[in-house]
């Protein structure tokens, strides 16, 4: 009997020793290398903030650039990370007062309903600018203020011209240079130029307040100066071409389908003018003052329409047919050239200050390239096409949780390499992306 | 105007687990315990997989069952993050059932039937783990049916053929990168069963009293995943609903080569208590250059994909020696090492494969001269670091599997 006894013993003992053979998990090597992660800030636009969807929420927020590479310098001994939240429960606001976006179904003019990005409410919380969250007992690290240009960080009227500095800034008066850097950050990353180079675009190449190449770099350098006065490293960021976000990319240039009555009309008002049609897909009609008396030609294949279009004039009203699609839809090909001039400005002044002072630069514009033509990331392919790409936000230009996640393996990434740091990156696939109704 | 295009997510399956786990050869105890070699010896009814020459020199009827459970546990380190992932693996169990019968004692010429399960394996990965869009989990079960004859030429001649009928059940599931509502994500498993047909021929060779030679052959075997006759598929997406279009429940086909293996053994007995052998396989896995799967309804979401594999022909080593402590009792000992086929780009979570090396050892019992029993073990660890050219998974795959096996031998 006891000798059985020891026998079934040992047969339980090989037993547990076979289902327990499992391979050795071994935490890999991880480190601050040169930099040191205590109190970080990051300034930048709506981008840095955790703004998506067209709106500045929670859920946005806690998945922001800033925050996520935050808690990625938490593990090599980063401190606590504040950001200025928007209360869980608010659905947030955009930065023209409306609600945030969510995919949902819409009916358009022709009574077809689809798939397509529609607000969450009729109006944003706007709550959230009535309050001010300053405290001085736990100064803010995420310096994302939608909207935030360059020249803005001098000014002392932004908290009372933008309201999302309003509701965090120290004073009505402050300039966000001084609360940003009021931390003493040991470490800070700045993402600055994106916000003045796409109200150009937004605007269609109408408006046009980009600071000339040597204010951009003189204000740039200011900020620099500051930043590193007492010491502290960084990571700086160079400006995606803009051209090649969804919100400039998705309505094709060609999406004017004729059936053969209409081509016919339409050959018969534009022929004289040297435009031709055909039955099936076309150019849509824009407004060109240059182009001849009447002010209206073709758009070419190069030149983009922006998300901003009214669908419904164009697919019942005639827009872009009889009516030509105004200025101010259109980045045509000189204002594309003009904006791309700028951007490679103004990252030639980026790389060149992280070069003299001696910082990591993080290639925003060689993500947003890769983002273009697309990749495969665990799995799951990336793109910047609209909604289905995975990365970019409903509003077609601030990146989503999942795309902030890709963008933040970049900065450590380049912290890792400029500093001999050895940051693990974040799984991004762990982030969401667009939820489907 | 059309709406905004929403054309979605192309949708591809990688390869499968069988690469050298195919070639693990589990289909012997008394092979196994000597590191699955034996082609130029014949044991008892195994030799029926091993090599049907080797069963004319055999000189009884006899009925064999084994069982081999697997117990493999898989790590993944995935580089960027170092984030580690296991598979939940159920335990595999390999089977095999040998019957040899000859009409009268010294007879020429024998039949054979066996059944085995060359390969039969499940990897469940660790929910939401980071290759959840390449692989959830795969289930692959094959069952070979082999009816053997074998005759013997010569004194010191034997060949053998059989003819092998497979049934393959396999089941494929990964989750789609598109989130409902709630932030679930989608669900795609793919199932199909089919029929392959094969055949597996050799020789054996006795060089002289102590030193004999095998050669076999097994076929490759095509298993074709298609929707007729008596095989059927069916590919099932778990989507939103304003998806649901883009991902329509349907068939599929697609074909899984199984590859031919050759082999030279050697066995050699220098004195009556001592046996060693040694082969050498030679396997075709260069038939597995793409893996296709080809969807009834295509949509821009669901498109027909054609994933390079490129898998090279391979050299395996396998040997082991057996010695007779007893009258009633054999220990054997034997290890080997194979090449992986899988190229570096072509490592998936179904095939976290490598060059590998491995030990085993085994004993047998003669209860009487009718009844025996077989007990072997197997054990090997392997790791590989690789980025797959179709994910991009890159990270560092280490595997663990250990297999006692056991079996019954009645004979008479």
């Amino acid at each position: 009997m006891g000798r059985n006894l020891k026998w079934i013993g040992l047969g339980i003992v090989v037993l547990t020793t076979i289902i327990s053979c499992k391979p050795k998990y071994e935490e890999p090597p991880i480190s601050k290398g040169e930099i040191d992660p205590t109190r970080f800030v990051m300034l930048g636009g709506g981008h840095v903030a955790g703004y998506m969807n067209d709106g500045l929420y929670f859920e946005g927020q806690q998945n922001s650039l800033a925050n996520i590479i935050a808690q990625q310098f938490a593990t090599v001994g980063g401190g606590g990370f504040n950001q200025p939240m928007v209360d869980q429960s608010s659905i947030g606001i955009s930065s023209n007062l409306l609600a945030p976006m969510k995919l949902g179904y819409k009916t358009d003019c022709k009574g077809v309903t689809s798939l397509s990005p529609i607000r969450i409410a009729a109006q944003g919380d706007l709550s959230i600018f009535n309050q001010n969250i300053y405290s001085t007992s736990a100064l803010f690290g995420n310096y994302g203020i939608p909207g935030l240009k360059l020249s803005d960080v001098f000014s002392n009227s932004f908290a009372a011209s933008n309201p999302f500095f309003g509701r965090i800034a120290s004073s009505s008066t402050t300039r966000v240079i001084d609360d940003a850097f009021a931390s003493q950050p040991t470490f800070f990353s700045l993402f600055l130029g994106l916000e003045e180079v796409l109200s150009y675009a937004k605007s269609g190449g109408k408006i046009d307040n980009m600071p000339s190449n040597s204010l951009f770099a003189s204000d740039y350098e200011q900020v620099l100066q500051i930043a590193t006065a007492n010491g502290a490293k960084g990571v700086i960021t160079t400006i995606p071409d803009v051209s090649e976000m969804p919100y400039f990319t998705t309505i094709p240039w060609n999406g004017l389908t004729l059936d053969a009555v209409n081509n016919t009309t339409l050959n018969a008002i534009y022929n004289p003018l040297g435009y031709y049609f055909q039955v099936g897909s076309n150019p849509f009609m824009i407004v060109d003052s240059t182009a001849n008396d009447f002010a209206v030609r073709q758009i070419l294949s190069n030149e983009l329409l922006l998300l901003s279009l009214p669908l419904d004039s164009v697919k019942c009203n005639q827009m872009g047919v009889l009516f030509p699609i105004r200025d101010e839809f259109v980045l045509d090909t000189g204002e594309l050239q003009y904006l791309r001039s700028v951007i490679t400005g103004y990252n030639q002044v980026i790389r060149d200050l992280a070069a003299e002072y001696n910082l990591a630069v993080v290639s925003a514009d060689e993500f947003s390239s890769k983002l273009k033509s697309g990749f495969v990331y665990n799995g799951v392919t990336m793109s910047s096409k609209f909604v289905s790409g995975g990365a970019y936000s409903l509003d077609g230009i601030h990146l989503n949780e999942k795309g902030n996640a890709l963008l933040a393996n970049e900065f450590i990434k380049s912290i890792n390499q400029k500093y001999k740091s050895r940051i693990p990156l974040v799984n991004a696939n762990a982030y969401n992306a667009t939820f489907f109704p | 105007m059309k709406h905004f295009y929403l054309a979605f997510f192309s949708f591809i399956f990688n390869g499968l687990l069988f690469s050298q786990g195919f070639q693990v050869n589990f289909q012997g105890q008394k092979q196994q315990g000597m590191g699955c070699a034996g082609t130029a010896l014949y044991q008892d009814g195994a030799s029926l997989f091993y090599n049907p020459g080797s069963v004319a020199f055999s000189n009884e009827s006899s009925i064999n069952i084994a069982t081999t459970p697997i117990f493999a546990n898989v790590l993944y380190v995935d580089s960027a993050t170092g984030l580690g992932y296991r598979t939940k693996n159920p335990v595999g169990t390999p089977f095999s059932a040998y019957g040899l019968f000859q009409t009268h004692k010294n007879a020429k010429l024998k039949l054979g039937l066996a059944a085995y399960t060359p390969f039969g394996s499940t990897v469940q990965w660790e929910d939401a783990w980071i290759g959840r869009f390449a692989l959830t989990r795969l289930e692959l079960k094959a069952i070979f049916i082999q009816p053997t004859i074998s005759y013997r030429i010569a004194d010191v001649i034997g060949i053998g053929a059989g003819f092998i009928v497979s049934t393959g059940n396999v089941n494929l599931q990964k989750d789609i990168p598109v989130q409902d509502s709630l932030g679930n994500y989608g669900h795609a498993e793919l199932s199909g069963k089919a029929i392959g047909f094969g055949f597996n021929v050799g020789i054996h060779y006795d060089l002289n009293k102590k030193l004999s030679v095998g050669l076999t052959y097994r076929s490759k075997i095509g298993m074709d995943l298609k929707n007729s006759g008596s095989d059927t598929t069916s590919a099932i997406f778990t989507v939103p609903n304003s998806l649901a279009a883009n991902f329509p429940n349907g068939r599929f086909s697609g074909s899984l080569p199984l590859p031919s293996v050759t082999t030279l053994g050697f066995a050699y007995k220098p004195t009556d208590k001592w046996q060693f052998v040694l082969d050498i396989n030679y396997v075709g896995w260069k038939a597995y250059d793409t893996l296709a799967f080809d969807y009834d309804k295509n949509t821009t979401s669901l498109v027909d994909t054609k994933s390079p594999r490129n898998y090279k022909n391979i050299f395996a080593f396998r040997g082991g020696g057996q010695y007779k402590a007893l009258s009633k009792l054999d220990l054997r000992i034997g290890g080997g090492f194979g090449f992986t086929p899988v190229p570096d780009a072509s490592v998936t979570p179904e095939t976290p494969d490598a060059n590998r090396a491995y030990i085993t050892g085994g004993i047998s019992y003669r209860f009487t001269d009718k009844f025996s029993m077989d007990a072997s073990i197997y054990y090997t660890q392997i790791k590989r670091t690789a980025q797959n050219m179709e994910t991009n998974l890159y990270g560092t795959f280490q595997t663990k599997a250990i297999a006692p096996g056991f079996s019954l031998i009645y004979k008479w």
